[in-house]
């Protein structure tokens, strides 16, 4: 084998690295990018593209429930798609962040990009995700404008109540099973009591209270993501 | 000083697992030894901004971690190894560390050597694309001692980082500590007495939640001499000697 004389000057684990960090870089997608961009913060945004519930296999599930959604709602009348979005959405929001989901919480509390902003991010874009494929599919399926616009705060309300129960659980599967049964609960009472579920899904009167009951949930969070023992 | 502790006191509930610890340290690498249950993760837990202590002062990096801005500044600074590295199994090395160096908000452009560096001074360069569920209990801990170091940081926590590493990577692991304490405060909490003696300028021993011995390693060996206490190595019969009378 012929020998290399390397210049004294020379470091070669330096050049090394260096060559390293070339071929090992990672070229941020196009989502990463645009993230990176509109939240200013690269280690938000690459928080926000590995979210479970934003992941192709996630979203491309709620497409196929919606998908079915708009033909259900077509062939009988009844709004699926309005019932089965926030249940979609609650389910999303539980698996976005927190310290059931992700198995490095202890790290993720010690980092300079806060564990909080990291779970707002998560929890807005699934929250917007889940929203806009359910407005579209909702318009699809020929549903009355006021039923489309109506159930978006009852989502509200369900997610954060998924998000608060998954938050101080320490568990995803126990906010969704507080989501889905907070749901299913309120859909059911709303027919006992009109004989409808249109009702249940755009009922004027219960804004307020549904917005109340999200603060209180989101409050809830708040306190659950605190340093244990001080404040923030 | 990049670390004062004043009277530092946590509790958990009626368990006071930190018991008025007052430490002061600089560059170098400080070794907390103590038994099982001494409050050397709490304690480690507390600088690392994740746990609040329940009274007493702290001061990290010249910076109030109970103040948002300062904690952020130090978060930035700052490398840690929890004692149990929760880890994402779909990720690979590059991808893990990488993850970290970018929540430890460095800049963008001197993330990839940043990553490279640490991923080589582990010695993992050749698992890198590794993906991490098919990686051994060592070379995860090793993993997570990159993204512990990715930031080159001022002050690094480790807690236990020698569990499931074998003798050559422990070895190489020490000379890795030694390096850092160059620059930087490194504190490592142990229970294994033979890694303070090589690795360690500083040692604190820990015992019911209280600070009972401050010292070098040579101090601590020191206490061990004719004490009689039981232990294979001069080391080890200082502890022994010290948490005996600790206890006494």
């Amino acid at each position: 084998m012929n020998e290399v004389n390397v210049p004294p000057d020379v470091d070669l684990g330096r050049v090394w690295t260096g060559v390293a960090a070339r071929v090992w870089c990672r070229t941020p997608g196009r989502a990463e990018r645009l993230a990176t961009r509109l939240l200013r913060s690269p280690g938000l945004a690459r928080a926000l593209v590995v979210t479970p519930s934003l992941l192709l296999g996630w979203v491309i599930a709620t497409c196929v429930v919606l998908i079915a959604g708009i033909a259900a709602t077509r062939g009988t009348g009844t709004p699926w798609v309005a019932l089965l979005d926030p249940a979609l959405a609650a389910a999303g929001i539980a698996y976005a962040y927190g310290p059931g989901i992700d198995p490095a919480w202890e790290l993720s509390q010690s980092m300079a990009v806060s564990d909080r902003m990291v779970l707002l991010a998560r929890a807005l874009a699934v929250f917007g995700l889940n929203a806009g494929l359910g407005l579209i599919a909702s318009t699809v399926s020929g549903t009355a404008a006021a039923v489309t616009f109506g159930w978006l705060v009852p989502m509200t309300a369900v997610c954060a109540l998924a998000l608060a129960a998954a938050t101080l659980a320490r568990s995803a599967n126990v906010g969704v099973a507080a989501g889905m049964a907070g749901w299913a609960i309120t859909v059911l009472a709303g027919r006992v009591a009109a004989g409808t579920v249109n009702v249940v899904v755009t009922p004027q009167f219960l804004v307020l209270p549904y917005l109340a009951f999200a603060a209180c949930c989101g409050a809830l969070v708040l306190y659950a993501t605190r340093i244990p023992g001080g404040a923030r | 000083m990049n670390v004062e502790l004043s009277e530092l006191v946590r509790r958990f509930g009626r368990t006071q697992a930190v018991a008025g610890v007052s430490l002061r340290a600089g560059p170098g690498v400080f070794g907390l030894l103590g038994p099982n249950g001494a409050g050397k993760t709490s304690l480690l837990r507390m600088m690392a901004t994740v746990l609040a202590p329940s009274s007493g002062h702290m001061e990290l990096l010249g910076r109030d971690p109970g103040e948002h801005a300062q904690r952020r500044e130090i978060r930035r600074r700052l490398g840690y190894l929890p004692q149990n590295l929760g880890y994402y199994p779909g990720f690979t090395v590059t991808e893990f560390v990488e993850y970290f160096a970018l929540l430890k908000d460095m800049p963008p452009g001197q993330v990839p050597r940043a990553v490279a560096t640490a991923v080589e001074r582990v010695g993992l360069g050749d698992r890198r694309r590794s993906k991490l569920k098919s990686l051994s209990g060592g070379m995860l801990r090793r993993v997570g001692i990159a993204q512990a170091i990715v930031n080159d940081p001022e002050l690094l926590l480790l807690d236990e980082p020698t569990a499931g590493l074998d003798p050559e990577q422990r070895m190489g692991f020490r000379a890795l500590l030694r390096e850092m304490g160059e620059r930087a405060t490194v504190m490592v909490s142990t229970h294994l007495v033979e890694d303070v003696g090589a690795a360690c300028t500083e040692v604190a021993l820990m015992n019911q939640g209280s600070v009972v011995f401050y010292g070098t390693p040579g101090e601590l060996t020191a206490r061990g001499e004719g004490s009689g206490a039981a232990g294979d190595a001069p080391l080890e019969r200082g502890y022994s000697a010290v948490l005996a009378e600790a206890r006494s």
